[in-house]
């Protein structure tokens, strides 16, 4: 089982160097950042290349986690989606998806473990209860990773609005997701 | 960067969509400025929302040749762990020694026999592991979303109970206006105002609306100014640090509440709550 608690205990041997360690966070984890970066990279060498460096960055950063700032798979999933948001921002051309309708279809890939259905329903839930507006700034800066410049520019919608969207949708989401 | 700033763009900051500058600054404001306990349980709760978004997504096993990968460059930074045991020493003749045979009791195949069936069973069973593992993970990312949160609710008393014990706070109750056609107040509020510069706003038995926002003003010289939208907690229950420049212009004469459209408006159309600030 995956519990915080153990996370950390396992977080705390990778910080001693310990390999087998890593390794257990990696097979807890790499599942579902795997699955993540495929969304977000879309290509499955990319994907593979951002979730090596993820878990190497982890094994060397091991020291700077704080349980203060998040979860371990919280901050597991940062890194993954800073890097992967670096290389998105390097191709120079965005990738985009064919219709909005897509943006929350699971990846098209092997599935070898269960999906979690109440966690997926409740978030499809929490999502569809946002503004439209709310939700595309969201999925944009989510999925895509856009800056807030850069969704201003995408939709044609002023910074400030695109500011007030962002921080609104992801507030608004954790109470929907808390409730 | 101040507290506010930095609570204003932490769920940008988490979604990696700010500006590289701007990130560095809210960056810098963590560890500059000292560990502040309200913005790193904000920083928290934003992590833990983000990574509740890749609760839709049907976890992949990546292909054995990433961890292979991973392996390899961790073992670079590490001592070189020896793959083959160390070499008897060479019989007196000078011959390689042979490992010694050892005798395998009869009992023994009985209970690898015994094992390949638990294996087999075991087989059957890690699927349903696997299931248990997914949820007990999205259980365990909710725990620690709610801990986030509670944590974020203490500070907030905490925060606001600071600013009640400090000199010259003054305790602005807001109350309804009196009875008629418009909307009426779900809920109540005050306004905690010290004239050095900090107020906060606390409500409670607010009631989400899909289509409309509560939205906060203060009064100075008759002019209503926006104080930021009132987004309800799942416990109805409404905090809002208003922003340290809008108290800079003088002594607001009052604070009211309102009920907007969506996205709030720049004059108030429904007043809900109000009350005046005493005169020093």
């Amino acid at each position: 089982m995956t519990r915080p608690a153990e996370d950390g205990t396992v977080l705390e041997a990778v910080r001693r160097g310990d390999a087998r360690a890593l390794e257990e966070l990696y097979r807890r984890h790499s599942p579902r950042l795997y699955a993540l970066l495929l969304r977000m990279l879309r290509e499955t060498a990319d994907a593979e290349e951002v979730l090596q460096e993820t878990f190497v960055d982890a094994w060397r950063r091991a020291r700077e986690y704080a349980a203060s700032r998040g979860s371990v798979e919280a901050w597991l999933i940062t890194i993954a989606r800073s890097r992967a948001i670096d290389r998105i921002r390097n191709r120079g051309a965005r990738l985009r998806l064919v219709k909005q309708s897509e943006q929350l279809a699971p990846a098209e890939a092997p599935q070898p473990d269960p999906p979690d259905v109440h966690a997926q329903t409740r978030l499809r839930r929490a999502l569809g209860t946002l503004p439209p507006e709310q939700r595309r700034a969201l999925e944009l800066a989510y999925w895509d990773g856009m800056s807030q410049s850069e969704i201003s520019r995408e939709t044609g919608d002023p910074l400030g609005t695109v500011k007030t969207r962002v921080r609104l949708g992801l507030q608004r989401l954790a109470e929907l997701l808390a409730g | 960067m101040t507290h506010q700033e930095f609570l204003d763009q932490v769920d940008a900051y988490a979604l990696g969509s700010l500006e590289p500058t701007e990130a560095s600054a809210l960056e810098q404001h963590l560890t500059a400025e000292g560990p502040h306990p309200l913005c790193e349980a904000a920083l928290a709760r934003a992590h833990e929302t983000v990574a509740t978004l890749a609760a839709d997504l049907k976890p992949v096993a990546p292909p054995p040749r990433v961890w292979e990968g991973i392996a390899r460059e961790i073992a670079r930074g590490q001592e070189p762990v020896p793959r083959v045991p160390a070499q008897q020493p060479p019989s007196a003749s000078g011959a390689p020694r042979e490992p010694p045979r050892r005798r395998i009791p009869a009992w023994t195949y009985g209970i690898a026999a015994a094992a390949v069936l638990t294996l087999v069973v075991s087989g059957v069973q890690v699927r349903d592991a696997r299931r248990s593992a997914a949820q007990a993970s999205a259980t365990a990312a909710e725990c620690a979303k709610d801990l986030a949160d509670a944590r974020i609710d203490v500070l907030r008393k905490e925060d606001a109970l600071q600013l009640l014990i400090e000199p010259g706070t003054q305790l602005v109750s807001l109350k309804p206006p009196p009875p008629g056609p418009g909307p009426t107040s779900p809920g109540t509020g005050v306004v905690l105002f010290n004239p050095r510069g900090r107020a906060l706003f606390l409500g409670k038995s607010f009631q989400a609306q899909a289509t409309r926002d509560y939205e906060l003003w203060l009064i100075r010289d008759g002019k209503p100014i926006a104080a930021g939208l009132l987004p309800p907690g799942p416990d109805g229950r409404v905090f809002a640090d208003i922003r340290p420049e809008l108290l800079t212009g003088g002594r607001p004469a009052a604070f009211a509440v309102s009920i907007e459209r969506k996205g709030g408006t720049d004059a108030p159309t429904q007043v809900i709550l109000s009350g005046a600030v005493a005169s020093p």
